[in-house]
């Protein structure tokens, strides 16, 4: 991972986040560049999902700053998508695959008008990029909960984003899916995106992130992955929660 | 579908406008409509074989409250004549029905002539108090209005109709005269009447009996009393004497009965409640118009201490 | 097929299947929706809370201003209930409930100082499709011409905010004004409905034909057309047995309850269909 890499997509500037008058996440510091990776790792309750959201201009930054694309997190938002945990939608809803995917478009198509050819073909690749193209028009809940969380990563990259904010993607999915999910997120990444993955799984992130942050309702440290991800830090991060084992090794607990 | 649907549609719009044209039922020469039983009676009495009554509320229904069924439509429809009872009785729902009948003709209100009986209180009181036809001399006028307009429409049939209305008023002279006298026979202090509805101000003031109060403050069926209004007629109830409260054939009768438990006194209900907003089954005693006053009367007497 | 056409000869019956089969497509789109948000509730809310609007109207304006006060009371409620369900502090059910009910009180209270308060009770509540006249067809349709277009335009944001509200909000759409527009489709449904079937029987208009299109479909293209096809086919028969039932048996089917009863029916054969299709596969 000692490619050249792109400019600053994202920067937290000694960011503070709160929901209303509590406060809860504090001081998170670092920059993201285009073609890079960072994992946000940390117990639950960290504040992970928090800094996403907080990313995408949902949450009240009190103190420091985010940048995004250069710009306030509100405006940037269109260049910058969002992969939801996929157990958050109903596995019942009668939409197709395809249709998950084209939804990625919709904000560029704009209000009052329909997908074109254009789109369609954007979203079709899309779907391709994350190997799942034949199950097209299948309903989005006889998919598997890998294969469900790949067609949220193609509805993501169907936006042609520059960044990519992905909440916990890797939970309880199969290896197959991994691999897609992993290999689809490298090809953004080869294209000049940024990726901000929250996760619990850190083989994944030693194996797929150039950068680490380790929080625990503040940032514990933010640094490349094989320089973060030690046992002293984790132990920071994960409190009582962490377990060493013979030499170097920890394990951690969700 | 939905394509065939409105082609169908379309389809019957043009056969469908000119109104179905068939025949009047039987040998009759109209088609007549007749509102309630009571007007639907008089216009069987006048019009003989001559006329075929379609009566829309039957027996037992609430005539101020009423939801027109597509027969009734029709019919309306179809009418050479529609005949409601007047001073407001159908007004809830008649105009509407009528004109989406697409009825043209003549709605011929049998209560003209007769004076109504207004009380200051309420718009709905200044409106008038439709139960004309317990007075038998109302009745009389709204047999004549009834005459008149089937004359008018049927001009052959004339000398049948003043024929037929003439014998009818004989018999509404002998139900007056009997009423007066059965009526006569309740000692004066118990000439006091509580009913379920306002229903009996004519008859009262015909016969010369207190009307003291009604559960249902109101000509009109859907008012509700308040708890205030309820002790106030157990009060009077027990102050004038009067001897038992009347529940009616149209309208339940527990709060006939609360009253007149509370109250001390006999609560007249069942088989003989007062015919007050209509008549009974057809072929029963109460089904005709006479007999269903002969009912009243002798109820009400009995119940207050007279001779039938 | 005579017995199923017969009854529409007269101007009345027609007038009442154009009521029927308008309201009926309408609402029938706007169902998927509610059924798909899971909004039956938030719509018997709304049913509830436009009826005080009908009465204030009446009582202004005699029977042409129903549908003015019931589309003020539209938008009124349509934002309350937004509001309350984004920021309550009971429960939702709960605080949804209280509004239901309060609403509703005022417009009972209201209607009883009328003179014909049973008589206009009933008409508001269930509705009087048998003379509903042309001036009503005209309002119905616009109204549900409006509510088309609406969900037409914003058709493709709402079923993504019904999908996925999470990704919606990070996609930078307003949920709560997408929200407000789909509660605003339902209560302008209620409005077009009052004269015909009323306001406690347009609910099921507003549920019924989308639950039996989501028996049989798994697609919302299929969803949409069944949801349509049940209620059109159900304004027709209802209309067709209170028709035969009162002119050849003598029997009193009101009319606009004869349409809801037949469609549930048609919702009971879509459950009958639906199981033997999953018993036999």
């Amino acid at each position: 991972m000692s490619e050249p890499t792109g400019p600053v997509l994202l920067r937290f500037d000694h960011a503070s986040l709160a929901y209303g008058r509590v406060r809860v996440v504090e001081d998170v510091h670092g920059t993201v560049h285009g073609g890079e990776a960072v994992a946000l790792i940390g117990p639950n309750g960290a504040g992970k999902s928090t800094l996403l959201r907080a990313v995408l201009g949902l949450v009240d930054v009190v103190s420091g700053g985010i940048e995004v694309l250069g710009s306030t997190p509100a405006r940037a938002r269109r260049e910058v998508a969002y992969v939801p945990q996929v157990d958050t939608l109903d596995a019942q809803f009668p939409v197709s695959v395809g249709q998950v995917v084209l939804m990625g478009r919709y904000r560029d198509v704009g209000w009052l008008r329909r997908p074109g050819a254009r789109d369609r073909a954007i979203a079709d690749e899309a779907l391709d990029a994350v190997g799942l193209a034949e199950r097209k028009d299948d309903r989005f809940g006889t998919l598997s909960g890998g294969q469900r969380q790949r067609v949220l990563l193609a509805r993501a990259i169907a936006q042609q984003p520059r960044l990519l904010l992905l909440d916990e993607p890797f939970n309880g999915v199969d290896a197959v899916s991994q691999q897609a999910l992993l290999a689809a997120l490298r090809r953004l990444q080869d294209d000049g995106a940024a990726v901000a993955v929250s996760t619990h799984d850190l083989a994944l992130a030693h194996l797929a992130c150039d950068e680490v942050c380790l929080l625990n309702k503040h940032q514990v440290a933010f640094g490349p992955t094989e320089a973060t991800l030690t046992p002293e830090l984790l132990r920071a991060a994960y409190g009582g929660q962490a377990l060493e084992l013979a030499g170097d090794s920890v394990i951690v607990a969700r | 579908m939905a394509a065939v649907v409105a082609a169908g549609v379309l389809a019957f719009a043009g056969c469908g406008a000119g109104g179905s044209g068939r025949a009047p039922g039987g040998n009759a020469e109209l088609d007549v409509v007749a509102t309630t039983p009571v007007v639907a009676d008089f216009v069987r009495n006048v019009g003989g074989d001559r006329v075929h009554v379609v009566q829309i509320l039957k027996p037992g229904v609430d005539p101020h409250d009423y939801e027109a069924s597509p027969a009734d439509i029709q019919a309306i429809a179809d009418a050479d004549l529609v005949v409601k009872s007047g001073v407001g009785l159908e007004a809830a729902w008649l105009d509407d029905t009528v004109s989406s009948a697409g009825y043209g003709g003549e709605v011929v209100d049998a209560s003209r002539g007769v004076t109504v009986r207004h009380g200051n209180g309420t718009d709905e009181q200044k409106a008038g108090d439709p139960h004309i036809w317990h007075d038998p001399a109302n009745a009389r006028i709204m047999v004549g209005d009834i005459a008149a307009a089937l004359a008018a429409k049927d001009p052959a049939g004339t000398a049948g109709y003043e024929r037929n209305a003439a014998a009818y008023d004989a018999k509404l002279a002998t139900l007056d005269a009997e009423n007066k006298a059965e009526i006569s026979t309740i000692p004066v202090a118990q000439r006091k009447l509580v009913t379920n509805h306002d229903a009996f101000g004519y008859y009262c003031a015909r016969y010369g009996i207190t009307f003291v109060g009604s559960i249902i403050p109101s000509f009109d069926t859907s008012a509700e009393l308040s708890g205030n209004e309820l002790s106030d007629l157990v009060a009077k109830i027990e102050q004038t004497g009067v001897r038992a409260v009347f529940s009616e054939s149209s309208l339940p009768p527990k709060t006939a009965e609360t009253v007149a438990a509370e109250a001390g006194v006999q609560v007249v209900e069942g088989e003989d409640s007062l015919y007050a907003d209509g008549l009974g089954p057809a072929g029963s005693p109460g089904g005709t118009y006479l007999g269903a006053e002969r009912h009243n009367t002798a109820t009400i007497v009995k119940a207050l201490g007279g001779r039938v | 097929m005579r017995y199923l056409l017969e009854p529409f000869g007269s101007p009345f019956m027609q007038r009442a299947l154009a009521e029927a089969l308008l309201l009926g497509a309408v609402a029938a789109v706007v169902s998927v929706f509610v059924v798909l948000r899971r909004l039956a509730f938030v719509s018997d809310v709304l049913t509830h809370t436009v009826f005080p609007g009908v009465v204030i109207g009446f009582v202004v304006a005699g029977t042409s201003g129903i549908v003015w006060g019931a589309l003020v009371f539209a938008v009124l409620s349509a934002v309350l209930i937004t509001v309350l369900a984004a920021r309550s502090r009971v429960t939702e059910d709960a605080s949804m409930a209280i509004v239901l009910t309060g609403f509703f009180a005022v417009g009972v209270v209201l209607v009883s100082r009328q003179t014909s308060f049973t008589s206009d009770l009933t008409a508001f509540l269930f509705g009087r499709i048998l003379t509903v006249d042309r001036q009503q067809l005209v309002v119905t349709a616009v109204i549900g011409a409006a509510v088309l277009l609406l969900l037409a335009l914003l058709g493709k944001e709402l079923l993504f905010r019904a999908f996925d509200p999470a990704g919606a909000e990070a996609r930078g759409y307003r949920v709560l004004a997408l929200d407000l527009v789909l509660n605003l489709a339902v209560a302008l449904v209620v409005v077009a409905a009052v004269r015909a079937v009323g306001t406690v029987l347009v609910i099921a208009l507003l549920v019924v034909p989308a639950a039996a299109g989501r028996l049989l479909s798994d697609r919302l293209a299929g969803i949409m057309l069944i949801a349509v096809g049940t209620a059109l086919l159900a304004g027709w028969l209802g209309l067709v047995a209170s028709w035969q039932a009162s002119v050849n048996h003598g029997l009193r089917l009101a009319s606009g309850a004869t349409v809801v009863l037949v469609l549930v029916v048609l919702y009971g054969a879509a459950a009958a269909i639906a199981t033997v299709r999953k018993v036999r596969a």
